[in-house]
């Protein structure tokens, strides 16, 4: 994946370099908001992560340029301004998610790979198949092995995010806003709790587990 | 001279001016309809006498003849007044009267002549009687070779003599001077005593505004205890000054909480920093194995996310208790919300060893914000998680009967209404909270496990005691023998 990191802070941007680097994607990197969005305009990436507040011109200002000049690259807002309102105003600019400062790593990488693949228009499939586990989206039926799997409204909806992203990382607090629509951090590992119940249901009984735990980043749907 | 310019700016010796000024330019207009409306008059009194004497004459002339006449007019001729009186015979000498400078054309044909003359000239003084008095002596003298104006009547009698009865316009002017003066003393005398009490008033008004400018330079020199003190007179001021207290008393708040939150972070953010500090100083420390960095590394960032959940709670408290979160009120199905974050918590409740019971009245709608609304919820039901369930769970183990006591699993969530207020109730039969620190554990920070065993930054029941707060409610904790009853009151909103 080709990368633009406008982000002023050179640590902090030197460390997601390099961390990025290792996840095996590529990244440029702009230290202020002019080079940021000729970098942006000119070249062609598959995802922006930008810096809200940045010298010489704020991210919010890059995004609306690039949204009015059609360019649709998904973009991730990092901020230090964590408030609901900080975050719609974000949003509403162009901004595709908004990841608070200071954050985990493996919670950027699971974004802007969740983000990159958005883009693609397999997101609008009707049907989602992992292995042998089929999410009907128009029926709202579920089926392992050809057998029906009963499932509570939210369970589903959880099923479907994580199908929906299936070989990719879901962290806790991406199911959380996009299942839940909560923007806060409870204490207690809630997700947790309601993945297992899930996973009992689509994998009790069956020979491959298809949803795993990643330590440390959070879960994923796969074969 | 400071103060003089300071009155003059003041609103009352502005607006007193003001209407001194409309007065006086009324006042004018009044004069100058006064004065035309009282000359006309005299005028036409003038007239109405003039013919009259001319009548008087004519009768006398008629039937008592010429001497008659002659005494007649030279009797009213030195009467004092206005009146002025000519008798002659038609080769045109003077028989009786007091004027001696009548115009030859006044004398040639009768009719109404008006002229300007010498008064020097024109009287006789020997005829004219001595001044009354020294004010009529003054006046005389002054009109010493002064120009005066005449009205006159020129007739022919019977007799062929000529008569000529008529008067002088300047002492009609004179009587319009003195009502003129008159009324120009008074006007005088108003505008004096209203600029008085203009400036009586502005002094009045400015001294209860300079107690209120006195106070707010007490409080900016850092006294913000000081409060702008209110009269019993409840007027316009007093009115000001209790809007201003009010004001003073929320800001005093605002800082008193701002401070809370500095004193805050210094205390309860320095003691894990120092933790983190200590961790990564000791895993830095010769003889430890790459498995010891790992697990120091590993409990650095732990604490830091802990460090960042603290922060981000104190931020969010201080912004919800600053209101600048009021803007992102909306109409929100508290129903719905509620019951969302118990089909969040109820499988977690489960795990715990509880049971969670939901009693949720239909269609609640209230202005409000749902996220943090969710969030105050979500603290309650951490916090019965973490304390009732746990710590019953740990009780029963440690009485080593190995059996659950039936109530102590149970967690009832109610949401309802009751006199006008939404009631959010989360109950638990737990350990409970003691009476003298049900109202202490609301404040940032307290946290009655004294061993701090368990996480938690101690600001869970402040989040929603400022959710509470924002939405005009209370929080409060009650004892549900045994247990929690946390209460959430809101007002109904329309």
């Amino acid at each position: 994946m080709k990368i633009l990191l406008v982000e002023d802070d050179s640590e902090a941007a030197t460390y997601l370099v390099q961390a990025l680097d290792e996840a095996g994607h590529v990244t440029h990197h702009a230290q202020d908001g002019e080079t940021g969005y000729a970098m942006a305009s000119n070249m062609e990436y598959d995802v922006l992560i930008i810096d809200r507040m940045l010298p010489r011109r704020d991210g919010i200002s890059i995004i609306e340029t690039l949204r009015a000049e059609d360019n649709e690259t998904p973009v991730l807002i990092l901020s230090a301004l964590g408030e609901v309102e900080d975050r719609v105003t974000g949003l509403r600019s162009g901004g595709d998610d908004y990841l608070t400062k200071p954050y985990a790593f493996s919670e950027l990488l699971a974004r802007i790979e969740v983000l990159a693949r958005r883009s693609n228009p397999a997101e609008a499939a009707t049907s989602y198949q992992v292995g042998d586990l089929r999410l009907d989206r128009l029926s709202r039926l579920v089926m392992r092995d050809d057998e029906k799997i009963l499932l509570q409204p939210r369970e589903y909806r959880l099923l479907e995010f994580l199908m929906k992203y299936s070989g990719q990382v879901v962290t806790r607090t991406m199911l959380l806003e996009n299942v839940w629509d909560y923007h806060f951090d409870p204490q207690t590992n809630v997700i947790d709790v309601h993945m297992s119940r899930l996973r009992a249901k689509i994998d009790r009984g069956h020979k491959k587990q298809l949803l795993q735990t990643i330590r440390g980043a959070g879960y994923m749907i796969r074969e | 001279m400071n103060n003089i310019a300071k009155l003059w700016r003041t609103t009352t010796v502005r607006l007193t001016a003001l209407f001194i000024l409309i007065f006086i330019v009324f006042s004018f207009a009044l004069l100058g309809y006064v004065g035309f409306q009282s000359s006309i008059e005299i005028q036409r009194a003038q007239s109405r006498d003039v013919a009259w004497e001319i009548r008087q004459f004519r009768n006398l002339d008629k039937h008592r003849g010429m001497r008659a006449l002659a005494i007649a007019v030279q009797r009213i001729s030195s009467q004092p007044g206005p009146g002025i009186y000519y008798l002659g015979n038609p080769a045109g000498e003077m028989i009786a009267g007091n004027f001696f400078a009548i115009p030859p054309n006044v004398l040639s044909a009768p009719g109404q002549y008006s002229f300007p003359y010498s008064l020097e000239d024109a009287f006789d003084r020997r005829v004219r009687r001595p001044a009354e008095n020294q004010q009529e002596e003054h006046e005389n003298s002054r009109r010493e070779g002064r120009k005066s104006q005449a009205i006159v009547r020129s007739v022919v009698l019977d007799s062929g003599l000529l008569l000529v009865v008529g008067r002088d316009i300047v002492q009609r002017r004179d009587f319009t001077q003195i009502i003129v003066r008159t009324l120009a003393f008074g006007l005088i005398g108003i505008v004096l005593f209203s600029a008085i009490a203009g400036v009586l008033t502005a002094r009045r008004v400015l001294r209860r505004i300079d107690t209120i400018n006195a106070t707010s330079a007490v409080i900016m020199s850092g006294n913000m205890s000081e409060r702008v003190p209110v009269t019993k007179r409840d007027d316009e001021f007093d009115q000001l000054a209790t809007g201003l207290n009010e004001m003073l008393d929320r800001i005093e708040q605002l800082m008193l909480g701002l401070k809370q939150v500095t004193d805050n972070v210094a205390h309860d953010l320095k003691t894990p920093l120092t933790r983190l500090r200590n961790r990564a100083e000791a895993a830095l420390r010769e003889g430890s194995t790459d498995a010891d960095h790992r697990q120091a590394l590993e409990a650095t960032i732990a604490e830091s996310d802990q460090l960042i959940s603290t922060f981000n709670a104190l931020l969010l408290i201080a912004r919800i208790e600053a209101g600048s979160s009021t803007d992102a009120l909306s109409d929100v199905d508290v129903s719905q919300s509620v019951e969302d974050v118990c089909e969040l918590y109820g499988p977690v409740i489960e795990d715990a060893g509880g049971q969670l019971i939901v009693d949720i009245e239909r269609g609640i709608n209230l202005h409000a914000n749902h996220e943090l609304l969710s969030q105050a919820l979500v603290n309650l039901l951490e916090n019965t998680i973490k304390y009732a369930l746990k710590e019953s769970a740990f009780k029963a183990k440690g009485e080593g009967n190995g059996g659950k006591q039936i109530t102590s699993e149970q967690i009832l969530v109610s949401l309802g209404r009751q006199n006008g207020r939404v009631l959010i109730t989360v109950t638990d039969h737990g350990p409970g909270i003691p009476e003298k620190d049900r109202a202490r554990v609301l404040e940032r920070f307290v946290r009655l496990e004294k061993s701090r065993t368990k996480s938690g930054s101690g600001l869970g029941l402040a989040l929603v005691a400022a959710v509470a707060k924002l939405h005009k409610g209370s929080f409060e904790i009650h004892n549900a023998h045994p247990g929690v009853k946390a209460v959430i009151s809101l007002p109904e909103t329309k």
